[in-house]
């Protein structure tokens, strides 16, 4: 390394990194990190390229900073893209979004202060860097000058505090970070800087910030102030394309935004037409009617693959399925039973067959491989049926019987019945109750007590849907630690919420890995919920889409892509 | 024939209130809860609640049902609760969509459908009737979906002649929307054919073994003259009161259709509003289809009073 680079290092680590930075840089030079995981942590903490560039330089990693970038080919200028989106459920008003079809379309015009990409990094997007303070109770983001909204006004701090504000403070709202800070935790340090300070400490908040909670859009801070005028004034977003037209469920137009701040897209346009579910699309697509789908169901995009006209795009994410056996009664209770439940599962078969490989085997946390958080020496659970049948011995349970209750959705199904089918080999009998999504997730009888009347969350086992997000938090906070309100096994081990709640405060990556090991042990062990897979994102263009980068949360992303 | 109209247009306004009745109270039992369909199933509890307290649906089903009636008596079919926007600027759009729908398959459907029936019956028990006959109803078995996939496999797919969608890009010209809708129309179609083709050939049988046609031939009437103006105009009488059934259910009864080929009519924005427990827009659509079916049951009634003269008003009232 020449003396500048060191200059630049230590005058870095002097003046500007933070106690967090300093021991990211730590583990990197420990050899703890490798430089993945270390590009993935140094842009949460808002290092730049140069710096990590630098680092990884010094630990004999040169040039690597520079593999976080998606390879692309030259683009071509021109063209209107026409993309097939799933119809929206209800409203695009960003403190509403709670589907992919909504979301997709909103993520067009809208973009958030950070994004986590398809690598799992989070990386600057409308914000150029963040520190935390000590304890990671107060975040400051440092706003990219220059950004312009499509009505032209310029960004600034203003606009930013307002539409955090808007997402935390509409009561009735899908926010799903009010428990971690509110509208009077955000606050405008200057033009171009916002300061977040949080209910409790969480060492991957920007990851929070990012696409992944996509109804935190930074929109114009006249429309933050007033829910639900987003979608009426023309979604005036930061985004690579601004609305023109948009009629509701049928298909929307967007033009190139010329003044985006990442430069000119490619493309002159974007046609969005909606469609009602994965089929219609996919025939769409084979048709030449669209250029590119959103998210398409595993079985129905197989005629995409291995086919020179198409592109077929397979993208890991966390997205995954919770399979919760109740852990506070009935006949799951006991947790050898449980365990025998999750051993007889033959995983990598199972993903075989109902995601055609288009998946990773889980292991019964949520503890995704692509987190940098995971730690990857936690022993993968396989199928075991003697151990599964002598289980059930001692627990007195050989003729175990229950029900998987779930909703007709996707997988759902498949699912359950693949379970259903490895466990019958150990002599256990499941029953399938599937259900329509309005009872799966109303209370029962509707107007009772919802947290303890509605099937999701009560019935013995039940098997619900989870999608990608770019750190575990809220998978931990909200489903596993006993005070989650998605908490369907019931479970409550002091142990496990102690792990958590070091896991949820800790900024160093040793000490996350520490936490999450001993998690998945304590889960392994108690088996409160089986995740026997992750899935995907699977979804195909036609192949004279270029540049085109899937993301897991079904955002679509053109900014850099053109048609051939 | 004034007061009979006018009679049949009252008991229809009957039938429509009960109907918004039915509607409302059913929607009453089934599952699913507004604020929790907008929200999504993993918003708090207290959310969900705020959104259905400022929704006005955490009312009595009563009290929601006297608002409605009484924003119809002022012209205003209310607001869709999922979508926040006034019900018929949904609905007029998606109603305008089926018509047109309707109108292709209609004019596709039936004349080949009575065509049918008649070379049925004019060849019975031939091959051709047996052809026919087996054909229409192979294809009246054929789920909607099946048909449909197949047929945009051929001529959308491998053939490329016709578009997989039936929605036309926003200011298509007449021919254009018109090739756009050729192919649900066609399985449509398929749907119908054998129902309709059965009827009027067994109509169509029935009037050729009549003593008016016998009567006919014995005159010296050539076969041609009698079929044309003896029996088609008898045979054709129970067909009008199916095909006027067809239409309704053509206008606000085709979900899978209209998700197969992406078309945004009627039949699913109502679906959609069940599922979503919309009630202002589910009633509202219900209502404009029930509309449809009356008046298209009431013409169908005059039609069938227009071609047999033995039918007097003072007997169908």
């Amino acid at each position: 390394m020449d003396r500048e680079t060191r200059r630049v290092i230590e005058e870095y680590r002097r003046n500007e990194a933070g106690p967090l930075e300093n021991n990211v840089i730590d583990e990197l030079v420990n050899g703890e990190l490798n430089r993945e995981e270390f590009l993935k942590r140094g842009a949460m903490f808002g290092m730049s390229l140069g710096i990590m560039g630098s680092l990884l330089a010094f630990t004999g990693e040169a040039g690597a900073a520079t593999t976080a970038r998606t390879q692309r080919v030259a683009a071509k200028a021109g063209g209107t893209i026409r993309v097939g989106l799933t119809a929206p459920g209800a409203s695009l008003e960003p403190y509403l979004l709670n589907d992919g079809g909504a979301l997709a379309l909103a993520g067009i015009p809208g973009e958030y202060l950070t994004f986590t990409n398809p690598k799992g990094v989070c990386v600057p997007w409308l914000a150029t860097s963040w520190k935390p303070n000590k304890d990671a109770t107060v975040w400051t983001f440092q706003l990219r000058k220059g950004v312009k909204f499509h009505n032209g006004q310029t960004m600034t701090s203003k606009d930013v505090v307002a539409s955090l504000k808007h997402y935390v403070g509409v009561k009735q709202s899908n926010a799903g970070l009010t428990p971690y800070f509110d509208a009077a935790g955000v606050s405008a340090k200057g033009p171009y800087a916002v300061e977040v300070k949080l209910k409790l400490p969480i060492g991957v908040f920007p990851y929070l910030l990012s696409q992944t909670t996509y109804q935190a859009i930074i929109q114009p801070a006249a429309l933050a102030a007033q829910p639900g005028t987003w979608v009426k004034a023309g979604m005036i977003g930061t985004g690579a394309f601004k609305l023109k037209n948009y009629v509701d469920k049928k298909s929307a137009e967007l033009v190139r935004h010329d003044a985006y701040w990442g430069g000119r897209p490619p493309l002159d346009g974007v046609r969005v037409t909606y469609y009602q579910g994965s089929a219609p699309m996919v025939l769409a697509l084979r048709a030449g009617q669209i250029d590119l789908a959103m998210q398409l169901a595993n079985q129905e995009a197989q005629v995409f693959k291995n086919n020179s006209k198409f592109t077929y795009y397979s993208l890991p994410t966390a997205a995954h399925r919770q399979l919760c056996m109740r852990t506070d009664q009935g006949v799951l209770k006991d947790p050898r039973v449980r365990r025998a439940v999750a051993l007889t599962i033959n995983r990598p078969q199972q993903m075989a067959k109902i995601l055609l490989g288009d998946g990773q085997v889980g292991n019964d946390n949520p503890f995704w491989k692509g987190f940098a958080s995971t730690d990857p020496s936690i022993k993968q659970r396989t199928q075991n049926l003697q151990l599964a049948k002598a289980l059930l011995t001692a627990a007195g349970a050989t003729n175990l019987k229950f029900n998987i209750t779930t909703w007709n959705f996707l997988d759902h199904p498949d699912h359950a019945a693949s379970v259903q089918a490895y466990a019958k080999e150990a002599g256990i009998d499941i029953g399938i109750e599937i259900m329509d999504v309005g009872k799966y997730y109303d209370s029962e009888p509707a107007g009772a007590d919802y947290a303890t009347t509605t099937p999701w969350l009560n019935r013995t086992c039940s098997l619900t849907e989870y999608g990608a997000r770019g750190v575990p938090n809220i998978y931990i906070s909200r489903c596993y630690m006993s005070t989650g309100d998605w908490n369907a096994s019931h479970y409550k081990n002091p142990q496990f919420d102690s792990a958590a709640n070091t896991y949820l405060a800790a900024a160093e990556l040793k000490a996350q890995r520490a936490a999450t090991k001993r998690m998945a042990g304590l889960l392994l062990q108690d088996t409160p919920v089986i995740t026997d897979y992750f899935i995907n994102y699977v979804t195909a263009s036609s192949s004279k889409v270029k540049n085109y980068v899937p993301e897991g949360i079904s955002h679509v992303r053109l900014a850099k892509v053109s048609l051939a | 024939m004034a007061r009979y109209v006018l009679k049949r247009i009252g008991l229809a306004l009957i039938t429509l209130v009960l109907l918004s009745m039915i509607v409302f109270a059913i929607s009453n039992v089934l599952p699913g809860n507004v604020g929790r369909s907008v929200l999504g199933p993993f918003a708090t509890q207290e959310s969900v609640d705020a959104l259905n307290d400022q929704l006005g649906t955490n009312r009595s089903i009563v009290v929601q049902y006297k608002d409605w009636v009484s924003g119809l008596v002022h012209g205003d079919l209310g607001t869709s609760l999922t979508k926040q926007v006034p019900a018929w600027d949904l609905l007029g759009p998606a109603l305008s969509n089926s018509f047109k729908l309707a109108f292709v398959a209609f004019i596709i459907c039936v004349p080949l459908s009575i065509l049918a029936g008649i070379v049925a019956a004019l060849r019975y028990g031939k091959a051709t009737d047996k052809s026919i006959t087996t054909a229409g109803l192979s294809f009246s078995a054929m789920p909607e979906f099946v048909s449909g996939i197949f047929l945009i496999l051929v001529f959308a797919i491998w053939l490329g002649w016709l578009p997989v969608t039936a929605q036309a890009d926003p200011g298509a010209n007449l021919a254009t929307q018109f090739k756009y809708l050729l192919l649900p129309a066609f399985t449509l179609t398929l749907v119908l054919l054998g129902y309709i083709a059965r009827i009027t050939r067994a109509s169509m049988i029935e009037a050729l073994d009549s003593d008016y046609a016998r009567t006919a031939h014995l005159k010296g009437l050539s076969n041609r003259v009698v079929i044309r103006r003896h029996v088609l105009r008898n045979a054709l009488l129970p067909t009008i009161a199916v095909v006027a059934v067809q239409i309704g259910y053509l206008v606000g009864g085709l979900v899978v259709v209209e998700v197969l080929f992406n078309y945004q009519g009627v039949g699913s924005l109502i679906y959609e509003a069940a599922r979503q427990k919309d009630l202002p827009l589910l009633t509202a659509g219900v209502l404009v289809v029930g509309i449809v079916y009356l008046t298209v049951t009431l013409i169908a009634d005059l039609l069938y009073a227009v071609l047999n003269p033995r039918i007097r008003f003072g007997s169908m009232e």
